[in-house]
């Protein structure tokens, strides 16, 4: 129990932290965001027109401890500000309706990536130097080291475009109302589908290597012979002997890769036009929507850190060691 | 040094990944001294496909994918090698004071480590490239290495510790030698294998997170490298209008370095970890031995 408070407690500090640099970055840099981000919307505000309209976007003036107590407070009640690009919306709102679109892509990737990748590492690594860990540990090499950018556009390429099977973008037909319907989760699956894959692709990799090695360690540990010198069967030796401990460092590998996911999500969505944080967060810095792009970054860190705390309470279940500290 | 060599190069996946990164380094440095071409100039039609003129086809501006692919090669790798520098000096100086001084600076260092890696990177690194306006590539490798030295400085603190506890540190320390000469003489040759694979692990994914920035849009449009070529691919449709080369000859650059940097990892990691080895050789020798004896055996019979 003592190790979940201190996690607790280590996450909202680091959830601060990435609150402050939120705050400071726009007043770090050179020239004034502000007038950045109005030059692009117009250029012929009257200085009245434009103080108001900096006033209705909250960015406050004043002292700097101030403005932080002040930005402090919003964070913490869940007030992100006016978005710019989606005037009058708010940021909250705009990412609201892009957040579960984003869950959906990531989450549904991210547990196929893990359980696909753990299987097939276990038995890469129980038969290694077999034919089957010689052709699947380079290819997951490859694929790790390959950009989400990259595989998106070639799935695009070929299954979108040249060979038309899949559509290439939006999360549901565009006729369609969202609607409980068996019509709408077909056409939500049918369109997730390829985005979902490539996502998968590019980190079920990393995954599958982690694993392998993970149990080759393993397997040359004692308890590993002795379980084969009881005489017990290779599967159970396999399952219960040695992958059940190769996979506490992979689930530690799931948290810290949850950030990357996010990231490999943004792009996969920009590339399949999928209306999720990545697409919202791309509208964001194609119009330099400042308040959107900030929003963003804390939700993500957000998710990030429940995430964690999720893997660590995982971990909790899986290391009874921890369950008696 | 010249064993080490010979392990090195005895591993099949290293050496395949060695081939491919120095092919990679030698187009980036003479490859623009050959070409004698402005990859910025137009040369023909836009959209032209693959021809004997135009090797690698035309983007929609009329500009020679080749001429591109060939200088973006080289800003793409110079970017991933001094992002990786940078890694790498900061992860090491801060895993080697946290590991060896310990105390209150092992403390400071290990929370804020612990801090970068749970934030998420690349939202923050759009984040800081969106208030910076559009950024250069140089301004690129140094945003991603002063936000990516966390996983670096972790693992070097970790290795230092178990170090630090050896008997030879203890020893060299009841002579009284001095914390500089601890540092650089017994500690930093024995963390040399980490310090390797935390560059060449950094090189790739500045590599890959540069191309993503810029494909983003997040770069200058008018520098050449492979994020941009992407980026103006995807601004002209190239994939929807089917003009696939101008896509696929960035994309397939960026996994080609990518894949030649992490066999080249993997061959490391296994050459310092006996165990991973998948002992090729071994078999190979067994079933060479086999042969042999079915062969003796043959012409004893008859």
């Amino acid at each position: 129990m003592n190790f979940v408070i201190r996690r607790i407690a280590f996450y909202l500090v680091a959830f601060l932290v990435a609150a402050t640099v939120n705050f400071a970055l726009p007043r770090l840099m050179p020239g004034n965001p502000i007038d950045v981000m109005f030059a692009q919307q117009n250029s012929t505000l009257t200085p009245e027109a434009r103080d108001a309209l900096i006033a209705t976007f909250g960015f406050a003036s004043g002292p700097l401890h101030l403005q932080f107590l002040d930005y402090m407070k919003s964070v913490f009640t869940g007030d992100l500000g006016y978005s710019i690009r989606f005037y009058p919306q708010k940021v909250n709102q705009v990412l609201a309706y892009a957040l579960p679109w984003t869950l959906l892509l990531a989450g549904t990737a991210t547990l196929l990536a893990f359980c696909v990748g753990s299987i097939i590492g276990t038995f890469a690594a129980w038969r290694r130097g077999g034919m089957f860990d010689a052709v699947v540990t380079p290819v997951s090499l490859a694929l790790q080291a390959t950009p989400a950018v990259v595989i998106a556009l070639t799935a695009l390429f070929i299954f979108g475009v040249a060979l038309k099977w899949l559509p290439t973008g939006y999360a549901f037909a565009p006729a369609l109302d969202p609607a409980w319907s068996w019509e709408f989760f077909g056409s939500v699956a049918l369109h997730g589908l390829m985005p979902i894959c490539s996502l998968m692709v590019v980190f079920v990799g990393g995954y599958l290597v982690t694993m392998r090695n993970n149990m080759i360690g393993q397997l040359g540990e004692d308890h590993v012979t002795m379980g084969l010198a009881k005489g017990l069967s290779d599967r159970r030796v396999q399952l219960n002997y040695a992958a059940r401990n190769a996979l506490l460092p992979s689930v530690t590998s799931l948290g810290l890769t949850l950030g990357a996911i996010l990231g490999g999500s943004l792009v996969t969505e920009v590339v399949f036009n999928y209306p999720g944080l990545g697409q919202t967060l791309y509208i964001g810095i194609v119009t330099r929507d400042y308040p959107l792009i900030q929003g963003q970054l804390l939700i993500m860190t957000f998710a990030t850190l429940l995430a964690n705390l999720a893997v660590d309470l995982l971990y909790v279940f899986l290391d009874p060691r921890l369950r008696k500290a | 040094m010249f064993e080490t060599l010979k392990v090195f190069l005895r591993n099949k996946k290293a050496l395949i990944g060695l081939i491919i990164v120095l092919l990679y380094v030698a187009v980036a440095i003479f490859g623009p001294l050959l070409l004698n071409l402005d990859p910025m100039q137009r040369v023909g039609r836009p959209h032209q496909p693959p021809n004997p003129e135009e090797l690698l086809g035309t983007t929609r501006m009329g500009r020679d994918v080749f001429a591109q692919l060939i200088y973006g090669t080289r800003t793409s790798l110079a970017v991933g090698f001094f992002a990786g520098i940078i890694i790498v000096l900061i992860g090491t100086v801060l895993g080697i004071a946290a590991g060896y001084f310990g105390g209150w600076i092992d403390e400071i260092v290990t929370f804020f480590t612990n801090v970068v890696l749970v934030i998420p990177q690349l939202p923050l690194l759009l984040v800081i490239a969106a208030f910076m306006g559009q950024t250069n590539p140089a301004v690129i490798a140094i945003i991603i290495g002063m936000t990516s030295w966390a996983w670096g400085a972790r693992v070097t603190r970790s290795q230092t510790l178990t170090l630090r506890n050896r008997e030879y540190i203890l020893a060299s320390e009841l002579i009284g030698e001095r914390p500089t000469r601890m540092i650089f003489v017994e500690l930093l040759p024995n963390l040399l294998s980490i310090i390797g694979f935390n560059f060449i692990g950094s090189v790739t994914y500045t590599i890959i997170t540069q191309a993503t920035l810029e494909f983003l849009g997040l770069g200058n449009p008018m520098s050449v490298s492979w994020g941009t070529m992407l980026y103006h691919a995807q601004n002209a449709s190239a994939i929807s209008v089917g003009a696939w080369w101008e896509v696929l000859v960035p994309a397939v650059a960026v996994a080609g370095i990518g894949v030649g940097l992490s066999l080249l990892n993997f061959g490391v990691d296994e050459i310092s970890n006996p165990r991973l080895r998948t002992l090729g050789t071994v078999a190979a020798a067994i079933k060479a031995q086999k042969k042999i004896d079915q062969q003796r055996l043959a012409e004893v019979k008859p």
